[in-house]
């Protein structure tokens, strides 16, 4: 079938169909990401906490915006170079636009590796501690290794079991696995703590399903399952028919009155019921014997000091041992928010400050704030230097902001590192840092220490993804989105360059106006980012 | 659109200067967030910088739409639809700017 229009305009619109459907595409891309920036406005005019404002490393982001402003350049010189049907010439800007995303998304996947790995926790006073996080080590501050042969990352729940209780319809057969296998590892069984008795069939005998004593397993789960799921399925059906009989029954007797005035006065009769409902188990009781240790991945589990709850609704119960979060290296402290909630109700600050856990428990945490404290005066100083005074001579005209009085980030605790340990490190590492943030490796446990932090003492803790606040969700959020609209387009454009030459040969002005649209497209990526990179680094 | 061979070669060069421009807003929209010496308004990141961070993303985005999207030579309809949609994002944009300007909002006019 003949496309038409596609190399000569349309005489109504002057214009060929495929750059009208390329413009219509482009207008729903910008209410598309449209949507989402005002998102971004939104969430951050109703931060209900201190904005992460400049947090991200700008290195990165300023590479990637020369990158994408290069691979535009380049893109509209590929176009161009067909046009003077120069196919080698576009083979090199292809090339070197193709070349570009690649680098683009390969310096993307650093910035979210790093985010992905740094961890964050937010105390239940308000105070957040930023960091990597260790693993579990033996006496001889050797790594201890799971049974996979993989390091324990000190950021488990750890729990000593002694009864599982299963949903029987909503269990995680993964999660399962693993408690088995775990028990076993330890030497330990997991059995059925009571027979299982029921009734699956209508007007039939009780009948047991599973003796006590009998091993966990999926197939025990699944059979329990199966009979679970048709006896809620009979029980629904009786009871469905038992309530649309009653209302049939409940209207007649009572004519003209409405659904809602009867309402109260339909009553299934569950005696006569009862007989012909089959039973529904629910959930079935494991022992652990003897009672063995599970280690639990914090997102997973709802501890509690005797009784602990699986996301899958499994109970466990048993003696939750300690299981502090254990920063190997702590690279950010947070009072911003704790400040904030200090201030809500009228308390003062530096009170505050002096009371919450990390100052209480943290040798290190007190030496930081005192010489951050040291630090912040001289940064006054500069700015009384710069701006002067108010009219009454000594109200500073620019005080310093929220993050800069409460926030001891990495790059402080480098500079004290510097200040107070002599802690320095090579150009290089530095170059690094501004790429990667904290090289811990180069500063070492003197600019980072480890702290560990008391389960109980956590209110909400994440890595730095979505999960954390708002800020990091609408940044994966838009730099997802474009990343794969980078991807799509770069598909694109190396299809061009590497299945482009017959058509060059046939047809070159269509090849032409491929390039020219699949170009719009990309010169639109370009622009996305060019908003979303000041927004999201500098802002 | 260029389509002779000598007006293509001078769109070349229009294409390079606008990448240099593109540069150089790009290196002072960092300069201005990170230089003390450079930050307009208050000290640190106030309503200014936004309004000036913007501004230079938006000068750097209508370089790019102009001369490498061709929108500066274009046809009606093209306009229409581009334009049309960027009039319904500063609309969305705005229902939002109600929303939260709506008493709903305001915590005080419960008290």
């Amino acid at each position: 079938m003949e496309i038409p229009y596609i190399v000569n305009p349309r005489k109504d619109t002057g214009l060929i169909n495929s750059k009208i459907a390329i413009w219509l595409f482009l207008a729903s891309e910008v209410m598309l990401f449209g949507g989402f920036f005002s998102a971004y406005v939104y969430l951050r005019l109703g931060a209900d906490y201190p904005w992460p404002e400049r947090t991200l490393p700008v290195l990165p982001g300023l590479i990637n915006t020369f990158i994408l402003i290069g691979s535009s350049v380049t893109v509209v010189f590929a176009w161009v170079a067909l046009k003077l049907g120069n196919w080698r010439q576009f083979q090199i800007y292809m090339g070197i636009t193709v070349a570009c995303a690649a680098i683009f998304m390969v310096l993307k996947g650093l910035e979210y590796n790093v985010k992905f790995k740094h961890q964050a926790a937010r105390l239940h006073d308000y105070t957040i501690v930023e960091g990597h996080l260790g693993y579990q080590k033996d006496d001889k501050k050797e790594y201890v290794f799971d049974r996979h042969g993989k390091k324990i990352e000190e950021n488990m729940i750890r729990v000593v079991a002694e009864k599982v209780t299963v949903s029987v319809k909503r269990f995680h057969a993964p999660w399962v696995n693993e408690m088995l296998s775990e028990a076993k590892h330890n030497g330990s069984e997991i059995k059925l703590a009571a027979d299982i008795k029921a009734i699956t069939e209508e007007g039939g005998k009780e009948v047991t399903l599973a003796k006590a004593g009998e091993p966990l397993s999926l197939d025990l789960l699944g059979k329990i399952q199966e009979v679970q799921i048709a006896a809620l399925k009979h029980n629904a059906a009786l009871r469905t028919a038992a309530l649309r009989m009653e209302w049939k029954e409940t209207k007649k007797a009572n004519p003209g009155k409405k659904g809602w005035q009867l309402s109260s006065d339909v009553n299934i009769d569950v005696d006569a019921l009862s007989p012909r409902l089959l039973t529904e188990v629910s959930n079935v009781e494991f022992k652990v014997d003897p009672p063995t240790r599970f280690l639990f991945k914090p997102r997973d589990i709802k501890e509690g000091a005797t009784s602990s709850r699986l996301r899958d609704d499994t109970v466990i119960a048993g003696v939750m041992e300690a299981s502090p979060m254990v920063f190997h290296n702590l690279d950010a402290i947070d009072f911003q928010w704790l400040v904030m909630r200090a201030k809500e109700r009228g308390a003062d600050p530096d009170t505050a400050i002096a009371n919450s856990w990390l100052m209480k428990n943290s040798e290190f945490v007190r030496e930081a704030w005192a010489w951050h404290l040291a630090e912040n005066v001289k940064k006054q100083d500069e700015l009384n230097r710069r701006f002067g005074f108010k009219e009454d001579g000594k109200t500073p005209k620019e005080t310093l902001t929220h993050k800069e009085l409460y926030r001891i980030g990495w790059k402080e605790l480098g500079l004290m590192g510097v200040d107070t340990k002599q802690v320095k490190i090579g150009g290089v590492d530095k170059i690094k840092e501004e790429f990667m943030g904290p090289n811990y490796k180069a500063r070492g446990s003197e600019t980072y220490p480890e702290l560990s932090v008391p389960r109980e003492e956590i209110r909400h803790a994440a890595k730095f993804t979505p999960a954390w606040n708002t800020y990091y969700a609408v940044y994966f959020t838009i730099t997802g989105l474009h990343g794969l609209h980078v991807i799509g387009g770069a598909l694109v454009l190396l299809y061009y360059l590497v299945f482009g030459r017959k058509m060059f040969l046939s047809n070159p002005e269509w090849l032409a106006n491929r390039v020219e649209v699949g170009g719009l497209f990309w010169h639109f990526v370009d622009l996305v980012w060019i908003f979303a990179f000041p927004i999201f680094y500098l802002m | 659109m260029a389509d002779s061979i000598e007006a293509i070669q001078k769109a070349k060069k229009t294409y390079l200067l606008v990448f240099g421009a593109l540069l150089v807003g790009t290196v002072l929209t960092v300069l201005v967030a990170t230089v003390p010496a450079l930050d307009i308004g208050g000290h640190g990141f106030d309503i200014y910088d936004a309004i000036l961070g913007l501004l230079i993303a938006s000068t750097k985005a209508t370089l790019v739409a102009a001369i490498f999207m061709h929108l500066n030579h274009e046809k009606k309809l093209i306009y229409w639809v581009f334009f049309g949609s960027i009039f319904f994002f500063f609309a969305m944009g705005a229902l939002f700017a109600l929303a939260e300007s709506s008493p709903i909002f305001d915590y005080n006019f419960y008290k």
